[in-house]
């Protein structure tokens, strides 16, 4: 009987916090300690990000050749970006490319991953995985230079049109602009991203077993299960994934700077490729910073929204 | 029974599909790699009957100087972001200082600031500090671009560590350093393991800032590829498939990180400490 006593006795004299991390000169230490701990990172962001946040940001009111020192123009640039068809024709750009592209970075991994996880042997699931990421490997720059490659007039689709006897669908697709666009959106084919299905993965597997086997109990067929159950708890991946999706199709410089240079004419150009192409190659310095501050204002609001809306939602 | 056993042949069938297009690149990257360029204008879904491995040999005499300087760059770069990234991380996660916070969130702000954002001024910058063409010129940035997202996901991981730990080795008289070395790394080997393949993957492979940097004589492996010159005496014809056995150099160092670090990797993605 008296043994709880005694320990619940001992627990109130030892509080939380030890007496050692109390005294004054020990949590001077800490701090010191700590804040030499925080140094470096904090010397790397500032002079390698914000920095450069900043002057990109104050740059987009000036008029700057990269060479002379810049002048201060106010909002001209904005208004001139307004009145430009490229940028005006790179917002449907990449307006069409969120819309169809954000959809197909989350959801074929999540049906992979589904699928995956339905699996009843885990060796089975270990195989899978593996396979769905090895192409991880593959560099960005290598993964895209293929699908080029694959869209060629003379290229790996073209070729499989022919053979399935399909020869009047063959199409220049990359020089075409109509189709140019839309080729370079729907690159990734079948967009199972390994990034993505292991977020979901992981998701998946810590939903507690119980729940699931309650809900199959309970005579909920398995797409309703996915739907009500599982959907709603792996919340917090869809809204890293969508986030992550979000900044990611925004900035997609790589793909039109590889593949197509913007082109045919502008018909692949996006607000990024843009602001690189009017400061790298016409050295438009403050131009291309005010495309960036639009853009940048955009894409944080999105982000910034989606996560209110998530966190609310929870 | 039987009923049950169905949906998963149709499972395995529908991955199984789902997996080969996923690879068919990878796959047709390879195969034609060690074909010539006749064999691949004829179809290139063939598999080469007297596969040519001396494409990968001419392919690494166009490319090696990159791959040294490539490997020099990211690695120095991982580990500093790393290093840099665990010991704020553990300051974050675990030491009380004022301000904690404020200073936490001036980090996590710049997951939401793009790097499109500070391509041009970085450049700029990179070129007003005279680091043009220098591997410097690429590895202060990258180590500067790796720290939120880094600070983000080990904080969470070192926070999850428990208390008594310290508590413990601190009435055994560690140091804050101490406690980092004996406690706090080795229980985020996992963690570490991931973020720094992943850092590698990206930093291997990317593109716009090292061509904006760096001139072709001091070009990375992303460069190389991307901007493929054959070497001199290499037959014309051939010149896609020798691009194409570059490729697969250039995705080999990754291959074998990963053959090593599989493991870690989905243990660390895996075990829930990436989310929001």
């Amino acid at each position: 009987m008296n043994v709880p006593v005694i320990s619940d006795a001992s627990r109130e004299t030892t509080p939380a916090k030890s007496p050692i991390r109390r005294s004054p000169s020990a949590k001077r230490r800490t701090r010191l300690v700590a804040y030499a701990f925080i140094a470096p990172t904090f010397f790397f962001i500032l002079a390698f990000s914000y920095y450069p946040a900043i002057r990109a940001l104050v740059g987009a009111f000036t008029n700057w050749d990269g060479f002379n020192p810049p002048t201060w123009v106010g909002v001209a640039n904005f208004i001139e970006a307004f009145h430009d068809p490229v940028f005006l024709a790179s917002i449907g750009h990449v307006a069409l490319w969120t819309a169809i592209g954000i959809p197909l970075s989350l959801i074929p991994p999540f049906f992979v991953a589904q699928l995956i996880f339905q699996l009843r042997s885990q060796r089975s699931q270990y195989v899978y995985r593996t396979l769905f990421i090895i192409s991880m490997v593959l560099p960005a720059v290598v993964g895209i230079l293929i699908w080029e490659y694959i869209y060629e007039p003379s290229g790996m689709l073209n070729a499989l049109l022919k053979d399935v006897g399909l020869r009047f669908l063959q199409h220049a697709w990359l020089a075409n602009p109509h189709l140019a666009l839309w080729a370079v959106i729907l690159m990734g084919f079948p967009w199972v991203a390994p990034f993505n299905l292991l977020i979901y993965y992981a998701g998946l597997q810590a939903i507690p077993t119980e729940l699931l086997d309650a809900a199959a109990v309970d005579g909920a067929t398995r797409w309703k299960r996915v739907f009500r159950v599982e959907v709603p708890l792996i919340m917090p991946q869809v809204k890293l994934l969508l986030v992550l999706a979000i900044v990611g199709v925004s900035q997609n410089l790589l793909t039109p700077l590889l593949m197509t240079g913007g082109g045919p004419g502008t018909s692949t150009t996006t607000p990024v490729f843009y602001m690189y192409d009017v400061a790298i190659n016409f050295d438009q310095y403050g131009y291309g910073m005010a495309i960036a501050f639009m853009l940048f204002v955009v894409v944080m609001g999105l982000a910034l929204l989606n996560m209110r809306y998530f966190q609310s939602e929870n | 029974m039987v009923a049950r056993r169905r949906p998963a042949i149709v499972l395995h069938i529908i991955l199984l599909l789902l997996a080969g297009v996923s690879l068919y690149p990878m796959i047709f990257m390879v195969v034609n790699a060690a074909k010539t360029g006749i064999e691949t204008g004829a179809s290139p879904f063939s598999f080469p009957i007297h596969p040519l491995w001396q494409n990968f040999l001419q392919a690494f005499q166009a490319t090696g100087p990159a791959f040294w300087r490539s490997g020099v760059i990211v690695s120095v770069s991982v580990f500093g972001m790393l290093l840099f990234g665990m010991l704020a991380s553990y300051a974050f996660a675990k030491l009380d200082f004022p301000e904690r916070n404020v200073l936490f969130y001036v980090v996590f702000g710049l997951l939401l600031v793009p790097p499109f954002l500070t391509l041009i001024p970085l450049f700029l910058e990179i070129k007003d500090m005279g680091l043009l063409d220098s591997r410097w010129g690429l590895i202060l940035p990258y180590i500067a671009g790796g720290q939120a997202f880094c600070i983000f996901i080990l904080r969470t991981f070192i926070r999850s560590i428990p208390n008594d730990l310290f508590e413990a080795a601190k009435i055994d008289g560690a140091t804050e350093l101490t406690m980092f070395g004996r406690i706090v790394v080795p229980l985020s080997v996992p963690i570490i393991v991931t973020l720094a393949l992943l850092n590698v993957v990206g930093l291997w492979s990317d593109y716009i800032l090292p061509s904006l940097i760096l001139s072709t004589n001091h070009e990375t492996v992303a460069m190389a590829i991307a901007n493929f010159q054959p070497p001199p005496l290499a037959p014309s014809i051939n010149a896609f498939n020798l691009q194409l056995a570059a490729f697969t150099l250039a995705s080999i160092p990754i291959a074998i990180l990963f053959l090593f670090l599989m493991r870690y990797f989905v243990a660390g993605m895996t075990n829930g400490a990436i989310k929001m």
